[in-house]
């Protein structure tokens, strides 16, 4: 079979999926998908290596119904989006047979979730290779709805319920945003294929219909003030589910603006500068969330946030450097844009693994309530420390080799004679600084409170360590992260050979120097673990050799000392949180002491922080629009004779239309 | 080589020139240079007495601390002399290996499950990351300044460009003690001498180590401090011979201790609300360097 066969043959595996999943009885229905996710990565990834190998896949179904000729291209851009789908699905899928084995009772809703399962794996694979907008849009519109039905698997609850509407809305909001887009390339150019963009691009100003990409795109990747469903969406969705979203439905709101962004012809400057105020200004606040939240789901998915706007900075970079003519620069941006995309799929999805497993056992997402966890779930603790290590970009990990790059990029950005980029580029350094900072705070605050120390609250029952089928795909998310992390150089050759073919040759520049560079990284993070064994090493004989004890911690004197006295989570970050209140508002409810009651009641305080766009700007928004809505109500008022007279009206006016020839 | 050799020269008697400086500054004799070695010798030899709460993240806290300063040194150069690592972006490296160090060491602290030492943890985590870009606002400007990005060539190619870059040295200078004060929880950041664990920083959180990771936590202390001492002395030792180049180290480093012993008796600590401000303020020291920078290139329009 041809290439284009495998792709074709997925579109059928994934409908007899589909149907053969809701016939088999439940108990081995997840299985059954995850074989099939197997065979569709299989059957995608072969014209994708082929396609890195420099062999694209370039087919035109030629008059298809209503959508007409479909342009069908894999090239080397969606081959590296495509391989990082199918990576992360294929975790997703194992991690979640293991994970939804407690809801095994719901049998029609598992059936449905499966069979969404693998609609949205396909869904993603065909938005990185249809080329054609309006079959674009479809699969586009797949992903979102099927992505819809999965964060809602348990619809009774009503805070999943409102998060999967905000979720629809935003994402049709971005959908719209997206038809108007490529409307306007079609009247313009009288053609849906991606190239007419190109072309479009070629006569008119760039500036304003890659806004209109960008903020259809964005909103899927959840670029600040456009992010405020990630936050909601991520912690309702079942982990494996989050964790394929947070890894790559994300990503595909790249895709979309990396394709976009390598079609640009003009105004690469005013777009890339833009583009990098904005990611730092993202990572920024989104990482500022992440250190404030006590819902651990939703710090990740803040701290998704933050990883977007790091890719977006890389991309910021690209275009820097092609306004600037410095292939150099842009050549550094966009390998630490698609290596951290492919970083963050990983460590991502490891980190929602991890604390999946920990709600799986504990049963809540609130990290105030745990502690000590490592004893219990010795495993998921090492996962979960890995993520947060790679998160922080630390090495040895993989987070360290795409955030180097960037650094090296922002360096090499100064170069430039331009008092502005300059300065422009020594601003963003330290901000990425400041976001390595506050992502180091974040996470040892959360795998501190989460894991470390003892546990704050009773649980309603001990947890264990989760069953293998869980734990070894985070097995081997570790091992990819720790290849990339120590053997970085093969890896960016890789990219650079791809942005080669993604990237018309005469603008990218060999970067040899990266490539030692690399190798050095690489090599001195192994030095370094292997420095570290004779140092335990004599630390252990030292230990056996002399008298040690354990006792209980120093309390300072005190003498009763219990478990709720540990620090809080929240204690961890308040500070930072004070001295940014302006960006995180903190909202209290209590009741102060009244002087004249001298024997206070019991009383509550509740404190929470809230997103500061979603608060300040998007209620603003949308609260007059509601109240503008409430004068609508009479038209839909639930009076079936109403809804007929609404009919023949309608019928009526299309009859008077036709007779009049108004169409 | 030479390089790590001299700051692990220089790493023996800093805290005894400090405590020295202090004792005297307060009309005392005080302890002889090598006392604080001797007391982490003594650590050394010591048994260890562990909290129950801890896990396996306690154990390998100490060692990985102390790696990771051990590899942040080899990075540094001496004059004209390579450290033992040395590749283009080796002050990323250099500030994400300490980094990993100080994320093990709060991680550790949060372990024991005690108030006090989250306390720490959590105050040590905000302070060294609001000196975060100050240090990489620094460096990056100085690589902007000579077109490269590891410390060793940075501070080579300074010496052959002008001598402006000797006063950018001495704010820079500023700056570096301020981030080795704040990076070692010195003066006027925190007191190491206090014995309140309310009001401490770096010492609350390794309350609950002792022995051999106690001595490996002391001792990183010294060597930290070296470090930064070797990297403003490299802003000061030129094209000169050996000799004279490990005159001006160890002049410099002797200097730099008497410095912090004299910043240490004579300031009073900050008030914990007020620890931020400074720290961010170090910043805005290191954007005038690189606006000097930019006058420098002549980029101001």
């Amino acid at each position: 079979m041809d290439n284009v066969q495998l792709v074709i043959a997925t579109l059928f595996l994934t409908v007899a999926g589909m149907v053969i999943n809701s016939l088999l009885p439940s108990g081995i229905r997840a299985t059954a998908s995850f074989i099939f996710i197997l065979i569709n990565a299989v059957l995608t990834s072969i014209p994708a290596l082929d396609a890195l190998g420099g062999h694209p896949l370039d087919v035109v179904f030629q008059g298809t119904p209503f959508l007409g000729n479909v342009p069908f291209r894999m090239d080397a851009l969606s081959a590296w989006f495509v391989l990082i789908v199918n990576f992360t699905c294929i975790n997703g899928g194992l991690y979640g047979i293991g994970y939804m084995k407690a809801y095994r009772e719901q049998k029609s809703n598992l059936a449905l979730h499966w069979s969404m399962f693998l609609l949205f794996q396909s869904s993603m694979l065909w938005v990185c290779m249809l080329q054609h907008g309006l079959a674009f849009l479809i699969a586009w519109e797949l992903m979102s709805l099927s992505s819809l039905l999965l964060v809602m698997f348990e619809h009774q609850k009503r805070e999943t319920l409102k998060a999967g509407i905000n979720y629809m809305v935003q994402m049709h909001v971005g959908v719209v945003l997206l038809t108007a887009a490529f409307i306007w390339v079609y009247v313009s150019k009288g053609s849906f294929d991606f190239s007419a963009i190109g072309s479009f691009f070629k006569e008119n100003k760039n500036v304003w219909l890659f806004l209109l990409f960008f903020g259809g795109f964005g909103i899927k990747a959840g670029f600040i003030p456009l992010h405020s469903w990630l936050p909601h969406a991520h912690p309702a969705a079942p982990s494996h589910v989050s964790g394929v979203m947070s890894g790559v439905i994300v990503k595909m709101g790249i895709y979309g603006i990396l394709r976009l962004a390598l079609m640009l012809e003009d105004n690469w400057l005013a777009i890339g500068a833009s583009l990098l105020v904005l990611s730092v200004a993202t990572g920024l606040y989104g990482i500022l969330n992440a250190a404030m939240r006590r819902d651990f789901k939703m710090m990740l998915a803040y701290c998704t946030i933050e990883n977007i706007g790091i890719i977006g900075a890389g991309i910021g970079l690209f275009l820097i450097g092609k306004g600037t003519d410095n292939p150099t620069l842009s050549t550094i941006g966009l390998t630490a844009a698609l290596l951290h995309t492919l970083n963050h799929s990983l460590y991502k999805s490891l980190l929602f693994f991890s604390v999946g497993s920990v709600y799986q056992q504990t049963h809540t997402r609130n990290m105030e309530k745990l502690g000590g966890l490592i004893r219990k779930m010795p495993q998921t603790a090492f996962f979960f420390l890995m993520g947060a290590l790679a998160i922080g970009g630390l090495p040895p990990l993989n987070g360290f080799v795409s955030e180097f790059l960037l650094y090296s990029g922002f360096v090499e950005g100064t170069k430039t004679d331009n008092f502005y980029i300059s300065t422009l580029m020594m601003l963003s350094l330290a901000g990425l600084a400041v976001i390595g900072g506050i992502s180091l705070l974040a996470f040892t605050k959360s795998f501190g409170v989460i894991f470390l120390g003892s546990p704050r609250q009773p649980l309603a029952h001990v947890p264990a360590e989760v069953p293998l089928e869980m734990r070894l795909p985070q097995y081997l998310i570790v091992a990819v992260m720790l290849a990339i992390g120590l053997f970085p150089q093969y890896f960016l050759n890789w990219v650079v050979h791809l942005e080669g073919l993604a990237v018309h040759a005469p603008d990218m520049v060999a970067v040899t120097f990266l490539d030692s560079t690399m190798a050095n990284i690489g090599r001195y993070s192994l030095i370094f673990l292997v420095l570290l064994l004779p140092v335990f090493f004599l630390r252990n004989m030292n230990m056996v050799s002399r008298p040690s004890e354990i006792i209980t911690t120093w309390g300072c004197g005190y003498v009763a000392p219990n478990n709720r006295m540990q620090y809080t989570g929240k204690s961890f970050s308040k500070t930072l949180g004070k001295l940014l209140g302006f960006l995180v508002g903190e909202k209290k409810n209590y009741k102060e002491i009244a002087p004249e009651e001298i024997f206070p009641k019991e009383r509550a305080y509740v404190s929470h922080y809230t997103d500061f766009f979603e608060n300040s700007l998007i209620e603003k928004l949308t609260k007059p629009l509601l109240n503008g809505m409430n004068y609508f109500q009479f038209i839909q008022n639930g009076r079936v004779q109403y809804y007929v007279l609404y009919g023949v009206v309608f019928m009526l006016l299309l009859f008077l239309g036709t007779l009049f020839k108004w169409i | 080589m030479i390089s790590l050799a001299m700051i692990l020269l220089a790493s023996l008697f800093f805290s005894g020139i400090v405590l020295r400086t202090k004792s005297l500054v307060s009309g005392r004799k005080g302890p002889g240079f090598l006392q604080p070695l001797k007391d982490v010798l003594r650590l050394l030899r010591k048994g260890t007495v562990f909290s129950e709460t801890t896990s396996f993240i306690f154990q390998i806290a100490s060692s990985i601390y102390f790696v990771s300063v051990l590899m942040a040194i080899m990075i540094v150069p001496f004059g004209l002399s390579k450290g033992l690592i040395s590749f283009d972006g080796d002050f990323v490296f250099f500030a994400y290996v300490l980094a990993l160090g100080k994320f093990f060491s709060i991680i550790s602290a949060m372990d024991t499950g005690s108030s006090f030492e989250g306390m720490g943890a959590s105050r040590e985590a905000l302070y060294s990351m609001l000196a975060e870009p100050a240090f990489f606002v620094l460096m990056g400007s100085f690589a902007m300044l000579t077109g490269h990005t590891s410390f060793h060539c940075i501070f080579t190619a300074l010496h052959f460009s002008s001598h402006v870059s000797y006063a950018l040295g001495v704010l820079a200078t500023f700056v570096l003690i301020m981030v080795a004060m704040i990076e070692n929880s010195r003066m006027p950041i925190d007191d190491p001498k206090t014995h309140l664990e309310l009001t401490m920083v770096h010492e609350v959180m390794i309350l609950d180590n002792s022995g051999f990771g106690l001595g490996l936590f002391t001792y990183a202390v010294n060597l930290k401090f070296a470090m930064y001492g070797a990297i403003i002395a490299n802003f000061f030792i030129g094209d000169v011979p050996w000799y004279f180049a490990v005159l001006v180290f160890m002049a410099v480093q002797v200097l730099f201790a008497v410095i912090v012993g004299l910043l240490e008796s004579f300031t009073a600590r900050f008030r914990m609300a007020h620890n931020a401000t400074f720290i961010f303020t170090l910043t805005s020291a290191s954007l005038l360097i690189f606006f000097g920078v930019l006058l420098l290139m002549g980029k101001f329009i």
